[in-house]
């Protein structure tokens, strides 16, 4: 045992499974401790301690009674911990966001026991209608995901966004998950012949091939080493992948942004970010392609100056120029 | 630790039941295992022990004993500290289990939810399908939703007034939604960009519409969300960017469909720099052919970018 362990913790877990055996007399004791995500050992220990408590003067008929009968348990003597303690508003709204959340997924049941349960946990806390949770359903994101399901090879036309260009390639699909306010489709390439990420929202159309992939064949490319406290996904791809990781070779760029263009330190991985006495911002970024560059320097317009190098310069410039070849 | 955890079991229990507020003196006389005889040592334990408790959310209530000396009385309201009877099924148990595992919920505190609503029931999902942040300021705003507090913050730099009807998650940024008192509207703010903490008032200050849904609060379409006098746009969009500017805007927007599968949108403006950026991302694929005004701004900002870059 660590010298102090948070008393937090069991508290809280005491304090919660009281009310629940006084409601449910002679539940089996690894039932509890599955319920309440403990070892049956330290699920005892928490037991053992009850019969400790109670109220003054902690006389036999003050103080908690608890019986362990051929592995159920009893609790007897708690009246005033008949009832659970009520959820913090942050427990309230994890659970609702939760909740709303996998309710926004098209496929899911309106009517199930998940959308009962948060009308009546809403009920409770007076919130309804208060919280409103959307994932977004994107164009073909069941399609994708039945395709998953099912190891089905499809083909997809997919919009490169940082590239500004369409693309067909044959792709397995591994894995949909949202994450960072989008949904992403984990697959095998073909084209690449290397596992990518797809958001969702910019594929635009899906074929059935009418091949399936095997399924397992892929745990080759999860990466080694991968810790055990993620849950390592077949494909290896996870949330925290989806962030840009600048390669050596990739251009930087060194900008000095308005005080009212921080969103740009504050939405993008960058190397270096300095606010300079003015208010202004010295931030310097990787950039690894070029029509990313492109959009982000002509939608902030006089809201930045370009450092260097001047290629940067130039790659403004000219696609300003580009732009306007339009309205000539 | 065991004595701790005793002594905290022991004085949630005495100060839910007694009926009365009781003095640390009183509680000292009590609660066992004792606190200590020192009178500071004595104070600092129960002033952790108060901390502990009001963290997992036990409502300890502060009163004043009597109208002379400054000595305090402590005490937990039965009808605040109980969860109200949710009669939940194990089924519904379940479902929320579901929830919990499938949308993880970073920084979120729902398995500490569940534990309290009757533990964890049914199967869980080992990988998670989608992936949501949560900040604690959330958690605030949502209390003061649930508690009718109005609320002032600065936003922008600018000082606002809002009652809030609801919180919103939408396209991966959370908005507190509400009544805004100085422009007499509904408003929608994101929270991330609240500067500092927001200041919560007296809980039951005001009275929502009874049928709020916060949903609506949040507009769909960002460029439709702004407070710049509404004009429509018409724009041009290429044949290989087309069909996604359709899906975008809805085939409402469509007025024309050109032989070379270029479409032209009309739509509604209300932000005018949403709708540049808008354009701009569309790059070259795009073009802005009225009203008049608006397209000579757009190329204004276009010229002044490959203006600069000239020098």
């Amino acid at each position: 045992m660590s010298p102090r362990p948070l008393v937090g913790p069991r508290l809280r877990r005491v304090l919660a499974l009281v009310p629940y055996v006084l409601a449910h007399p002679g539940v089996a004791i690894d039932d509890l401790a599955e319920r309440f995500e403990v070892s049956t050992a330290e699920l005892e220990r928490d037991l053992e301690l009850l019969p400790l408590c109670g109220l003054p003067p902690y006389t036999a008929d003050r103080l908690i009674d608890v019986w362990i009968v051929d592995g159920s348990v009893e609790i007897r003597l708690a009246e005033y911990f008949d009832r659970p303690l009520r959820l913090t508003p942050a427990e309230g709204l994890a659970l609702l966001a939760a909740g709303r959340a996998l309710l926004s997924v098209p496929g899911s049941d309106p009517t199930g026991p998940l959308a009962t349960a948060l009308d009546t946990l809403e009920g409770a806390l007076g919130t309804r209608g208060r919280l409103a949770v959307d994932v977004g359903a994107s164009g073909h994101l069941e399609q994708l995901r039945d395709a998953a399901a099912e190891s089905a090879r499809i083909e997809i036309d997919y919009y490169s966004f940082s590239r500004d260009e369409m693309t067909t390639r044959v792709v397995d699909p591994w894995r949909v998950f949202h994450a960072f306010g989008a949904w992403y489709l984990a697959a095998w390439c073909h084209r690449a012949s290397a596992e990518r990420l797809f958001r969702v929202d910019r594929v635009r159309t899906v074929r059935p091939t009418g091949e399936h992939f095997d399924p397992v064949g892929r745990s080759g490319t999860e990466p080694a080493g991968r810790s055990g406290t993620e849950p390592a996904g077949r494909s290896g791809t996870e949330p925290a992948d989806l962030v840009y990781r600048p390669r050596p070779d990739d251009l930087r760029v060194t900008l000095r942004l308005a005080p009212g263009a921080v969103w740009v330190v504050e939405s993008y991985p960058h190397e270096s970010a300095e606010q300079l006495p003015d208010g202004s911002w010295r931030v310097v970024l990787a950039v690894s392609e070029v029509a990313w560059l492109e959009r982000l320097l002509l939608s902030l317009g006089p809201d930045v100056d370009v450092e260097g190098p001047p290629d940067a310069t130039r790659i403004a410039r000219e696609a300003a120029l580009r732009i306007l070849e339009r309205y000539r | 630790m065991a004595d701790r955890l005793e002594r905290l079991v022991n004085l949630t229990a005495t100060l839910l039941d007694t009926r009365r507020p009781l003095t640390l003196d009183e509680l000292a006389e009590r609660v066992e295992p004792r606190y200590p005889e020192d009178l500071a040592a004595r104070r600092r334990q129960f002033e952790r022990d108060k901390e502990t408790l009001r963290e997992l959310g036990v409502p300890i209530s502060v009163h004043a004993v009597d109208g002379f000396g400054p000595e305090q009385g402590y005490r937990i309201d039965p009808a605040a500290y109980y969860l109200p009877d949710l009669s939940l099924s194990e089924a519904e148990l379940a479902a929320l289990h579901l929830a919990v595992t499938a949308v993880r919920l970073e920084g979120g505190a729902g398995r500490e939810a569940l534990a309290k609503l009757g533990g964890l029931a049914g199967e869980g999902v080992d990988e998670a399908l989608a992936q949501v942040t949560v900040s604690p300021l959330v958690a605030v705003l949502f209390d003061a939703v649930s508690r009718r507090c109005p609320i002032t913050f600065t936003y922008r730099s600018e000082p606002r007034r809002l009652e809030p009807y609801g919180v919103v998650l939408r396209w991966g940024h959370w908005y507190v939604v509400g009544h805004d008192l100085d422009r007499d509207a509904p408003r929608a703010f994101r929270i991330d960009r609240l500067d500092g903490d927001p200041d919560v008032g007296r809980p039951g200050s005001f009275e929502p519409p009874s049928d709020v849904d916060a949903a609506r609060f949040v507009r769909d379409d960002p460029l439709a969300y702004g407070e710049d006098r509404p004009v429509e746009a018409r724009v041009v969009v290429d044949a290989s960017r087309a069909g996604w500017v359709v899906e975008q805007l809805g085939d409402a927007s469509v007025v024309d469909r050109r032989p070379d599968g270029a479409v032209e949108f009309e739509l509604a403006v209300v932000n005018r720099a949403a709708f540049r950026s808008w354009v701009i991302e569309l790059l070259d694929h795009a073009e802005v052919v009225g009203p008049a005004d608006l397209r000579a701004e757009v190329v204004a900002w276009l010229g002044a970018v490959a203006h600069k870059g000239a020098m």
